[in-house]
């Protein structure tokens, strides 16, 4: 079941990169597309960060008081506005969980 | 962009294939220090997740697309229904239609190798340097070669970056939490780019139908909530009649 899932996410990650490039759809795309496009990253990432954030892995309980994850993410967010670098936000979030489950 | 006025000082000249190749590795080279980094992350969570060390190796090349990849690897783990875990991938990775139409006219008259290889290339961050360099004019001929050099530097790093960290994944105890290095990462890439209302309406709306849909059978709330997200920063963006400045 994975491979065909690992090969079939593939081939259509490869449609979407080679699509345009066939010449069949001409080179414009409508208007509208684009702009819906556009959206895509943040709808999706975000849609995975808020429930890993806010609902406990663990207890399945959704929680914002006294939910580490929570403060861990705002630090990062906060490192990753002012550094834009990946590794520097993973590092501030992953320190600030390991330094209030520790102080837990 | 310093690495092109370098070749302008030299208009008589016309860049050879190699140049082109070089200045695309060159250009590609900054982006390293997200990149290297990101693939040791996915490495150690692909492991994590109870993909094999095979699987994970070798989902670097066939999705080739970090966010995606993360994804499929925490959904696999959380043994989200097959038709749910494919359609979350595939809707990230539909951007990349974006991209494909951007450099579409400075590729079409490749031969049909070249363009399925570099098809294969255009990932986010190699079409981010390549798309400068065809659009500021400098092209010759050989300004395919540019995105061959940044798309070939990419995947190198992306390939060898996760095969280090799944080495190192292998090691490490789940009490560090590194799973959570899945949201910090995603938070890594968006929050720099969230800029217009339209766009912070779009993460508003995924963020709060992904926890209202949370008991929505086949964990379908994923791609419910992107949908809505998307749909939502469409129409702000219309109610607002701003447009966006960037694609």
């Amino acid at each position: 079941m994975i491979w065909s899932l690992m090969i079939a996410t593939g081939v259509f990650t490869f449609g979407t990169r080679f699509v345009m490039l066939t010449g069949i759809f001409g080179k414009r795309l409508p208007a509208w597309l684009i702009e819906a496009l556009g959206f895509v990253p943040i709808a999706v990432l975000t849609a995975i960060i808020v429930p890993t954030v806010l609902i406990d892995p663990v207890s399945q309980n959704f929680s914002i008081l006294d939910n580490p994850r929570l403060l861990a993410a705002l630090i990062a967010i906060a490192v990753a506005l002012t550094t834009r670098q990946v590794i520097t936000t993973i590092g501030a979030g992953l320190a600030t969980l390991w330094v209030l489950k520790w102080l837990a | 962009m310093s690495g092109a006025k370098d070749t302008a000082d030299v208009p008589a000249k016309a860049p050879s294939a190699a140049d082109e190749f070089w200045q695309g590795v060159r250009d590609e080279l900054p982006l390293m220090f997200g990149v290297i980094p990101f693939g040791l992350v996915f490495g150690v969570i692909g492991i994590e997740s109870g993909l094999t060390s095979v699987q994970t190796i070798l989902l670097s090349s066939i999705l080739f697309g970090g966010a995606s990849q993360v994804v499929f690897a925490q959904l696999w783990a959380g043994g989200v229904p097959a038709l749910i875990l494919g359609s979350s991938v595939c809707v990230i990775n539909i951007r990349h239609v974006l991209y494909s139409a951007s450099v579409a006219s400075y590729l079409q008259h490749l031969s049909l190798g070249w363009r399925l290889l570099l098809g294969y290339l255009l990932t986010d961050e190699a079409y981010a340097v390549s798309i400068r360099r065809f659009t500021n004019g400098y092209s010759g001929k050989f300004q395919h070669f540019h995105l061959l050099g940044s798309g070939s530097l990419l995947w190198a790093s992306w390939q060898t970056s996760t095969i280090a960290g799944v080495v190192v994944g292998e090691t490490i105890p789940d009490s560090w939490s590194l799973t959570f290095a899945i949201p910090l990462t995603f938070i890594a890439i968006i929050a720099p780019i969230m800029k217009t209302r339209a766009e912070i309406a779009a993460a508003v709306s995924a963020g709060g139908l992904a926890i209202i849909g949370q008991p929505l059978p086949w964990n379908s709330w994923l791609v419910i909530a992107a949908l809505g997200g998307i749909v939502t920063g469409w129409m702000v963006e219309h109610l607002n009649g701003t447009r966006r400045g960037n694609a």
